[in-house]
């Protein structure tokens, strides 16, 4: 209890230091602040005028900052300097798509990485467990934007077996609910489901694929380490010496425990994750949250700017905090080592 | 390497329903409003005029003769002071979610789509910035003095003076009709603004929805006044990058690309699943200076630096024989072309000479702009900049090149902060004065397209004579006198004429390059079986 409320204090300081920050960015960019908060310029005089008003911009700065903070809560997130459109309606879908790629990500990591690296660990020393950590550690060392480019070559250019961008043929008109394309064309009752759903699959292997090649291996060398220090320990020759069967032991005594390590270090694959994400949105053309940020860089458009670096930043602290809880809580131990610092 | 891509893509009888009846378009940037009123980049015209709406008359290039739209006939009458259109019964507007029109389209909406522009009094008329780029600088704003609504099926235009290149101003892809009962459903419901994002018109293609970045989708009108567009569903999926664009009609993600890459042309042209296409542009890529900063306000700067660059080395680096080094600023398709001399000769020490008597015998440093995107008139501006960039370090002058996000781009260009700029002009009608006023006149200037930002009074009363003339051979005369006259000045240095290409894979037919204005998708449509190989 004392722990889950140290960390949601935490949790909470460190997203009012990046709204402070964000609110600060105001001041940094070039031209009016008022318009870099709220995409609003002073053309439209009327509108400038009552949303100056609304914001308090002539307030002291903690008083305009609370009134931000207030807006931001209320998803009063202003409109765009380009399209005019307001930031927090159009981040929703763009936010859902990045999601499915994160999800479907994590879960083929995990899928695949914990299995692997566990078989690595058994067979330590082995071929296959060399092959493993030699892939492992030489894919990890590939730069995310190369391999994308080089498998949409390889894949999409010369095999012509995957498409290069997007979520899905556009032909197919999918309204956009979501954003998740898969969740839309099932939500929505779409005429071609089937066929939709095919294309929209056609174009995720890829991008996941990109994405996960990273987190996976690591979380093979994370599985893999984490399992031979468990076979190191007194208590699995114990239960060695005591006969136990080798199944056994492995599943109720080595994965347990060497689950508690893999399971402190996926906020940080996570994190890893969250920067790759970017890359690959822009290079695949994913209508996500990660091009969109760095579009709004290039069009120098403040309100979205903001709104993608706050978006960006508390998905990582939330899941962060949130694998930091669960692991606490899922494993007493480390609350106690903590206490003891 | 090709028989891969043929493996990749089953027989068009085997596709699905919606891809079989629809086409994607790549498209090379977001339009910035679906209201062609508002703009002039040849992008968001594409996207917009020829698919969603119509004009009063069109332009037929081929014939150079201008066919009925909208309006059934048209008389010049009054000396050519007042023009009367009969208009076209039973022509309706598109049914949408956001708008079910009760009447059919009428002199009323001539008047409206009109007076949005014309009018500073009109309630539409801030909506959107409350600039008309093409309006002021063509000068269709003060050529105009009244339009008024005869009957319900006739509108009469009254003009301050005769004017030899009005028709072929209304023909372009910017004097689009609107709805007046749309606009008064959105002004009742307060938000006017909606009239440019979720339009509404009477042409051939549905507005269905716009996702930046992603894409523009239209549905066939149906009930569309001439023989209804071909395709059931027409997508712009935006593509900026070239390269991923040529890539994407490999894959068949897109069925036809504008400005392919030039030096990847010939690769493409080979393979019997796509086919390059082409048509001469009136356009033409020059070099701006900022003549309000010094010191390009000098003429005899502006002259160095146009002996100092080297354009036909430019030419053939960026556009592979693709186009011709421009004379003036009128292409040899203009009927008033002149054959002149090749222009500015490439002379470093002559250059050399005119700075110094200019005052700068040491030269100074200065930026060029280039633009981001890929144009018809410009395929590779950023390397362009390189290349000039060499060429003025020669004479002392040491340049660096500044570029920003397009829309950014010709904001701040708009705004005069730049001090010279690798930009071009796309002419929309066949009048050789679409050429000169809205890219140097003193109009143009306030309306922030002429990025030269010069206003020079004899060079306006220059081009009033011109078009108040009728006759061709005077014409042609005068235009004559005015390419001189550019050429003596500098504002701007022409650098090439050149062809617009479009890649498309070969079961698409019906959509050319249009050699004058924006694409038509009307004829274009998909055939039922793929070509043999």
């Amino acid at each position: 209890m004392r722990y889950t409320l140290q960390r949601l204090l935490l949790l909470l300081i460190t997203l009012v230091l990046l709204s402070l920050f964000t609110f600060s960015l105001n001041y940094f960019f070039p031209g009016d602040v008022l318009t870099n908060m709220t995409g609003i310029r002073a053309i439209d005089a009327n509108q400038y005028a009552s949303v100056a008003l609304e914001r308090d911009i002539n307030a002291s700065f903690p008083q305009q900052y609370i009134t931000y903070l207030g807006h931001i809560l209320s998803g009063q997130w202003g409109q765009s300097l380009i399209t005019q459109e307001d930031v927090f309606q159009t981040m929703t879908p763009l936010l859902g798509a990045s999601l499915e790629l994160i999800v479907l990500t994590m879960l083929l990591s995990m899928l695949l990485g914990a299995p692997l690296g566990i078989y690595a660990a058994l067979t330590e020393g082995g071929s296959f467990d060399r092959i493993i950590t030699g892939l492992g550690l030489s894919s990890y060392s590939i730069p995310v934007f190369w391999l994308a480019q080089m498998l949409i070559l390889f894949f999409a250019v010369k095999l012509g077996i995957a498409p290069i961008s997007g979520q899905i043929n556009p032909l197919y008109d999918v309204p956009v609910t979501s954003g998740a394309v898969l969740i839309d064309i099932w939500l929505n009752d779409y005429p071609y489901p089937y066929a939709a759903l095919l294309d929209a699959l056609n174009h995720l292997w890829l991008p996941i694929i990109v994405l996960s090649i990273m987190p996976m291996t690591m979380l093979i060398r994370i599985t893999r380490g984490a399992v031979l220090d468990v076979l190191r320990q007194n208590y699995i020759r114990a239960a060695r010496a005591r006969g136990l069967k080798g199944s056994t032991i492995l599943t109720r005594h080595v994965l347990p425990n060497a689950m508690q390590q893999v399971v402190g270090q996926l906020g940080l694959l996570f994190s890893l994750l969250m920067s790759n994400i970017i890359i690959v949105e822009v290079i695949f053309n994913w209508p996500g949250i990660g091009s969109w940020l760095v579009k709004s860089i290039y069009e120098r458009d403040y309100p979205i700017l903001q709104a993608g670096v706050l978006v960006f930043a508390t998905l990582i602290l939330l899941v962060n905090v949130a694998v930091e809880l669960f692991h606490a809580w899922r494993y007493p131990q480390v609350r106690k080592e903590l206490y003891a610092e | 390497m090709m028989t891969a891509f043929v493996q990749g893509c089953s027989p068009a009888s085997q596709r699905p329903e919606p891809l079989q009846q629809g086409l994607i378009y790549c498209s090379e940037g977001n339009p910035e409003s679906f209201n062609p009123q508002l703009v002039t980049s040849g992008t968001t015209v594409d996207a917009t005029s020829a698919q969603l709406y119509d004009r009063l008359l069109d332009y037929d290039p081929e014939r150079q003769e201008f066919l009925p739209g909208l309006a059934k006939t048209w008389h010049a009458l009054d000396q050519g002071t007042r023009y009367r259109f009969e208009l076209r019964p039973n022509v309706g507007f598109h049914q949408t979610n956001w708008f079910t029109p009760t009447r059919n389209f009428n002199a009323k909406d001539v008047i409206f789509s009109f007076e949005r522009w014309l009018d500073p009094t009109h309630p539409y008329h801030a909506i959107g910035g409350g600039r008309y780029p093409f309006f002021s600088s063509s000068g269709l704003r003060s050529l105009i003095s009244k339009i008024e609504q005869v009957d319900d099926y006739t509108v009469d235009i009254h003009l301050r003076r005769a004017d030899s290149s009005f028709l072929a101003n209304l023909a372009t892809d910017f004097a689009i009709i609107l709805s007046a009962e749309y606009g008064a459903q959105l002004l009742q419901q307060q938000q006017p603004e909606q009239i440019d994002r979720q339009p509404v018109g009477t042409g051939p293609f549905i507005f269905e929805e716009f996702r930046k970045d992603a894409v523009v989708r239209y549905r066939r009108n149906q009930d569309y006044w001439r023989q209804a567009a071909a395709i059931e569903q027409l997508v712009f999926s935006i593509t900026p990058n070239a390269n991923k664009r040529m890539l994407k009609l490999l894959t068949g993600e897109c069925d036809v690309i504008p400005y392919p890459l030039v030096d990847e042309l010939q690769q493409l042209a080979d393979t019997s699943e796509i086919k390059v296409t082409s048509a001469i542009n009136p356009s033409v890529a020059f070099w701006a200076f900022n003549t309000e900063r010094p010191p390009f306000n000098q003429p005899l700067v502006r002259r160095a630096l146009a002996h100092a660059i080297n354009r036909s080395a430019i030419i053939d680096a960026i556009y592979q024989g693709n186009a011709r080094t421009a004379t003036g600023m009128l292409p040899e398709t203009s009927w008033a072309y002149a054959a002149q001399e090749s222009g500015y000769v490439y002379d470093p020490e002559l250059a050399q000479e005119l700075l110094q008597q200019a005052g700068f015998p040491q030269g100074f440093s200065m930026d060029i702009w280039a633009m981001p995107v890929q144009r018809a008139y410009n395929p590779n501006a950023q390397r362009m900049a390189e290349l000039i960039q060499a060429d003025l370090a020669r004479i002392g002058v040491q340049a660096n090149i500044v570029s920003y996000e397009w829309n950014v781009f010709r904001q701040r260009l708009a705004q005069g902060e730049h001090d010279s700029v690798l930009i071009g002009w796309v002419a929309d009608n066949a009048d050789p004065d679409n050429f000169f006023r809205p890219v140097l006149s003193c109009a143009a200037k306030q309306s922030g397209n002429n990025r030269a930002r010069w206003c020079d009074p004899t060079f306006d009363q220059l081009l009033l004579r011109a078009i108040s003339e009728d006759k061709r051979s005077q014409r042609t005369e005068l235009y004559r006198q005015i390419e001189q006259y550019v050429f003596t000045q500098a504002p701007l240095i022409p650098i090439a004429n050149s062809l617009r290409f479009q890649a498309q894979r070969t079961d698409v037919e019906g959509l050319t390059p249009p050699s004058y204005g924006g694409l038509d998708f009307r004829q274009a449509r998909r055939l039922e079986q793929e070509p043999q190989q």
